[in-house]
This record gives structure tokens, sequence and C-alpha cells, in this order.
């Protein structure tokens, strides 16, 4: 693994972790559970019912498909570039497919949703909602549809742009 | 610059650990001419390494080594936690001191004791502290700047009754002092002050010490093990470098601080034929009490803009909630305090997935933000281990941890939840999360000052009860964890055991 890859992997634990997804192993639990799935072969087909699974996951009215699509391609290749994670994707393609008894893809949203729903608990959705999260929320174009501008040390902090400019408290002091 | 010396040279104190204890007595020590060997498991970063974008930032300076259990978010790194830490600090109460006196003990599991240390006692060192790290509000240093999210947390205050509450204690310059900046409101200081206006000891003591030519810092260098002689006193650290080979350096004494985990796995990974238990460990309460305080996290999506991420990350403290009052169904008490995150932290926190967790990000703008801390009681089943076989890069084994949270915990954060949720929808909010933040960065316990010898590991200087030049100098040392933020107390701990250690020395008594 190269540093990126690593401190990916490292997030992907970080993610876990903080948002109580592992209390007891430290993210390590899923990426033991998820090594049983690295015996399937990755392929790209399934990335655009990936993408509607990532939309699903993380619904922002307004955001272009396309930024789930890239989100859901750079989380393959966080699956591919780790032992632990590989073929992971796939594996939840079939097991949603598998929900109703047909391709997931081609189901309604509320069967699909209700598809999710079913297998919200199992540890590869776990590990696939965190990837998603990751990439998501630090994806450039989602920080402009959240109207979040991301880092202000190079514009002087907000000192002088409006850190304290609220004004619709009562009895403002 | 700095002082080197002789892997040999046994009149050194070695001190584990460069961050708020650590990196504060070593910079004491070496002020009185004593001389320092500091040994800090990461790199050296500058200023310029400082990015404002946290999980680049974790990469650089967080602690990734393999653990078991539950999440610890520390810092491996020069500085320590005091790179990530937020700045908030209050001091702890007095009955908080009196810990079991005040409560009872709670039930079987708790292990509840007094501090050997009162307020009164620890009081000057306190006013030390806050002068040295420029707490906000102490002395002449005027208060924090209120931030948009700070004003809607007083607001909230106001409109729930409580009456104590300011955007004081905080350990950031709101004004240029001791050579650092004035906060210019960078906003997520847990990347690390790109100006060196939060106290960190990276910019503080260690260049500080490194002045004096009693002082000498290796980074890259991981605490293996603490070897000691056939009298039962510590002789010197072995230590992993960047490379993995292994050194001796010799020592007149010891001092850990390496942020409760690893302190209790270097004094259980000690252990010999004298000490089969590992260092300091005849009570068997190494690793046990892990405390780690009751946390919460509040957020309200308010009916305006708020943006949060515009300046500190935390901005003050409401003090109302933090005395004991029992009628509220548990012991002890919290803090309300502001807090910011990033729009990944705050997707994470609120967890899950769908409409209701997106929500909150989707307004992003709109959102405040509370995080609370309160007293956690001790229970010896909380603690940190070592794994029987799994062994990490440095061959160590690695360390397991197992905490729960108390009912008394959750009954807390049951009332910290409503109280927060009426602050934020007496404002209007539209909606309003709110639950645990199982993130592991206030840590203690693990080495605790006791008056009995069986019931702790170190006396009221933080001098392990066996061994009279080994010392703890972290919050492994606190005897319980009170409501409040650690910080401000473990440097006012490590000022006083300098002080300790120095007149120990000069009666040739150590």
């Amino acid at each position: 693994m190269n540093d990126k890859q690593t401190t990916r992997r490292r997030l992907l634990i970080t993610a876990l972790a903080f948002s109580g997804a592992a209390t007891t192993s430290m993210g390590t639990s899923f990426l033991g559970s998820a090594a049983a799935w690295a015996a399937t072969p990755d392929d790209t087909e399934n990335l655009a019912a990936m993408g509607r699974l990532a939309q699903l996951l993380f619904p922002h009215e307004g955001l272009a498909d396309s930024v789930y699509g890239e989100v859901i391609s750079e989380v393959l290749a966080m699956t591919v570039a780790d032992p632990a994670t590989e073929g992971l994707l796939v594996a939840a393609e079939n097991a949603l497919d598998a929900v109703h008894g047909e391709a997931w893809a081609s189901l309604s949203e509320s069967q699909q949703l209700s598809a999710m729903t079913a297998l919200q608990d199992e540890a590869f959705f776990a590990g696939i909602r965190e990837m998603v999260r990751f990439r998501l929320y630090y994806h450039p174009d989602v920080w402009m549809h959240i109207d979040y501008p991301g880092s202000s040390k190079e514009h002087g902090g907000y000192i002088n742009r409006g850190f304290n400019d609220i004004a619709w408290l009562p009895e403002e002091n | 610059m700095a002082k080197q010396f002789e892997l040999s040279d046994s009149s050194v104190v070695v001190v584990i650990g460069s961050g708020a204890g650590g990196g504060t007595l070593s910079n004491e020590l070496a002020r009185k001419g004593i001389d320092v060997v500091c040994l800090e498991a990461g790199p050296r970063l500058t200023l310029a390494d400082v990015v404002n974008d946290p999980p680049t930032m974790d990469g650089k300076m967080g602690w990734h080594d393999k653990r078991i259990g539950n999440m610890v978010w520390v810092c491996k790194t020069v500085g320590g936690t005091t790179m990530r830490w937020s700045g908030v600090t209050p001091r702890i109460q007095d009955h908080e001191f009196k810990a079991l006196s005040t409560y009872g003990q709670l039930d079987d599991n708790t292990t509840l004791i007094d501090w050997p240390l009162t307020l009164d006692e620890l009081e000057p060192y306190y006013v030390k502290a806050e002068d040295k790290m420029g707490v906000s509000g102490t002395g002449d240093i005027p208060l924090s700047a209120e931030t948009n999210n700070y004003k809607v947390m007083a607001a909230g205050a106001k409109q729930v009754g409580y009456k104590e509450f300011s955007s004081a204690r905080m350990a950031i310059n709101p004004v240029a002092r001791a050579g650092r900046p004035g906060c210019q409101q960078i906003s997520f200081c847990n990347s690390g002050c790109a100006i060196g206006a939060k106290w960190s000891t990276l910019y503080t003591e260690i260049p500080a010490a490194e002045i004096t030519g009693h002082f000498e810092l290796r980074t890259n260098s991981m605490a293996v093990k603490i070897n000691h002689d056939n009298k039962g006193r510590v002789t010197g650290v072995v230590y992993a470098d960047a490379e993995g080979t292994l050194h001796e350096q010799k020592a007149r004494a010891v001092a850990v601080a390496g942020n409760v985990v690893e302190t209790a796995r270097v004094l259980l990974n000690s252990n010999s034929s004298m000490f089969p238990d590992g260092l300091a460990n005849s009570s068997g309460q190494v690793g046990r009490n892990y405390m780690r305080h009751m946390f919460g996290v509040a957020f309200g999506l308010m009916p305006k803009p708020v943006n949060f991420h515009r300046g500190a990350r935390q901005t003050g403290v409401i003090y109302d909630e933090q005395y004991h009052k029992p009628e509220r169904g548990f012991a002890g008490g919290y803090e309300i305090q502001t807090i910011a995150v990033d729009p990944w932290n705050t997707s994470s926190i609120t967890g899950g997935w769908g409409p209701e967790n997106t929500v909150f990000t989707q307004n992003y703008t709109h959102l405040a933000g509370i995080f609370i801390t309160g007293e956690d009681p001790p229970e010896a089943a909380n603690r940190i281990s070592l794994h029987p076989t799994e062994r990490d890069g440095n061959g160590l084994p690695v360390p397991v941890i197992e905490y729960r949270d108390h009912a008394n915990s959750a009954a807390m954060r049951d009332h910290s939840i409503k109280m927060t949720r009426a602050m934020y929808e007496s404002l209007g909010a539209t909606n309003f999360w709110g639950g645990d933040a199982p993130v592991g960065c206030h840590n203690m316990g693990v080495a605790r000052m006791s008056t009995n010898p069986g019931d702790g590991v170190t006396n009221r200087w933080g001098q392990a009860h066996d061994i009279e030049n080994l010392f703890v100098s972290d919050g492994s040392a606190f005897s319980t964890s009170a409501a409040g933020n650690p910080t401000l107390t473990i440097v006012a701990l490590a000022i006083r055991q300098a002080d300790h250690i120095a007149e120990r020395m000069a009666q040739k008594s150590l």
C-alpha cells in the first residue's frame, strides 16, 4: 500500500470507530469479516448500481449523480487496494440482489430501500457505508453543494470574515 | 542547538512522551538545571506542516499503531495530543478531589477513591499552568472572542436558565502573548494550530527546554521497556529508533507520560522476575480504573445560518451542571462546551444513513454544535492490558482497551442531551441530534495516585508506590476523572512533580 492508501485505510478505521459502527474492535472486526469476501473478483459492471447505493445512503437533493459515481469509483479503488476489502462491492450487490430475488438496481426506490434496511447490520454494509461517507464528504463538489468552503488558513482564518457575524439570536449582546 | 547525552549517562532523567505531561515536566526540570532526555515515539513537525484539513493531519500526527478494543484518539508526534486538543482548560473542583467521600461508592463495580491531594494544594500550580499556557480569562488575559457557535450556545443557556457560562478558559491566545500570535479563527483546531496561537508543547515547552542546555529530545524513539537493578530501582529505558534498532538510555529516574495506553503498556511490558506483573504493579492496579469521561455531542439544526466552521472549534464552557446534585439521578457533574466539526465528522457522529443522517450535512451552514464532558466513575474492569500473542511492528504486545459506560454515565448523558435539546429548541432548532461520542481523547486513571498503596500505583507526587525513582506524569495518575477536560490538571501536576523531583534530588534522596 502506498501512503495515501494507508491513510485512507486508517481513516476508514477511524470512521468506523468514531461513528460507533465498531464499538469493541476499532474496525478490525469489520476488516476481518470482509476478508471472507476477498475471493470474489472485482468487476466494474456493478458500479452504476453501487452509485445508486451511495446516493440512497446519503441523498443530497440537487447533487449531481456523477458525484456519487465518482465516489463509488474511489471506493472501488480503496477496496481493491486492500486484500481485506477486495471484492466488497460485488459481494454487496450480490447480497442486495438476493433480498428480493431480482436485480436490486432494477427495483423501485422503496424496494431498494427495504433491501438496504434488511442488510444494514451486515459488516459489509457498514464497510461500504463508511467508505462512501468518507469519500463523499471530502468531495469538493459536496463541499460546494453544502456551502462549506474548506481550509481557511490561506485566507487568514475567519477573524475578519464572519466568525462572529450571527445577528438573528434573541437578546443579542 | 540542543545538548546531546551519552546513552551510558546515568545522571539524566528520562521522560517518555513530549505532550502535556512529558513536555511540561521536561521543561520544568531542565529549567532547574536537571538533565533530561525525552523520548518521543513520533516525528517533529513544524507549523509549516500544519494544514487546515483534519484527515491529512490525522495521517501526519495521529497514533495508528495496532490496538484492540475501544478507540483512543491520541497523537504520535512531538507535542503529543497538545497538537490535536481543543484548548479547553477548566480546573477540577474541590469536591471532585474527594469523589469517594462526596458520592460514596456507587456499586460493587466502581472503585472510587479520594485524591491524595486537595484543590488548595494544587491551586498555586493551577495558577502557574494557566500563566504558562495563556488561558483566556485568567490573570490579565482577556476572554476569548465569542464565535457564532458560542453565541448560539450562550443564547440557549440563557433560555434554559443557566447562569455560569463565558468564553473564558481556553489555552488559545485571544491576543498575542509570550511570542505567540492571537487566534485568527482558522477553525478545526484539532488539525493542529497553523499559527501557534493554541498552546502546544511542540512550540512552547520543548524549545524552551532546549535553550537551557539541559535537555535532549529524541524523536521517532519508541519506549519498549524500563529496566531495573536488583534493588528494584529503575536504571534505564530501552527504546526503538526509527529503524527499529534498540538502544538503552541509562537513567537516574524515569517519568512515563505516554497518554495512558502507552503508559500502561510500557509498565506492563517491563515485567521481570522481580516484578512478574509489570513495574509498579504490586497492587495489580496498573492498567485498571481506566477512565475517559462521559462524552456527548449535540447538534442543533438552527432556523438561520450559524457557520460553526468559522472560528475556534471550542470557545467557552457552561458550568451550571458541573456540581454534584444527586437529585438529577447521577453522581458527579458535567460541562457543556461548544464544538465544530467538518462535514465528514458531522455525518460520522450522527451515524447511520438515509435522510435522517443527511439532513444535518445538507444544512451544514445552519448547524450549531455542543460537546459534553462529564465525570465517569472508575471501574477495575475498565482497563488497558497486553494481548497475550498479538505483536505490533516493534514487536511489542498490542494493547487491549476495554471500556464500558457505567449506568451513572448513561444517566448523566441522558440528562445532558435533554438539556442541550432544550437549549437549541428554545432558539427554534428544527432538527436535533444528541448522543454518545466514543472517541477516547480524555484518557485517565491507569496508574492512579492513591493514599493507600493497595488502591493505586502512585503516591501524591505521581511517584510509584513500589519504585521511588519511577514517576507517572500524564492523565494516568488521575485518581478520578472529575468532569472537565484533563490537560490543565496534567500540566499543573507536572509542574508540581518537577518541584518534588528537584527537591528530592537536592536532598540526595533520589
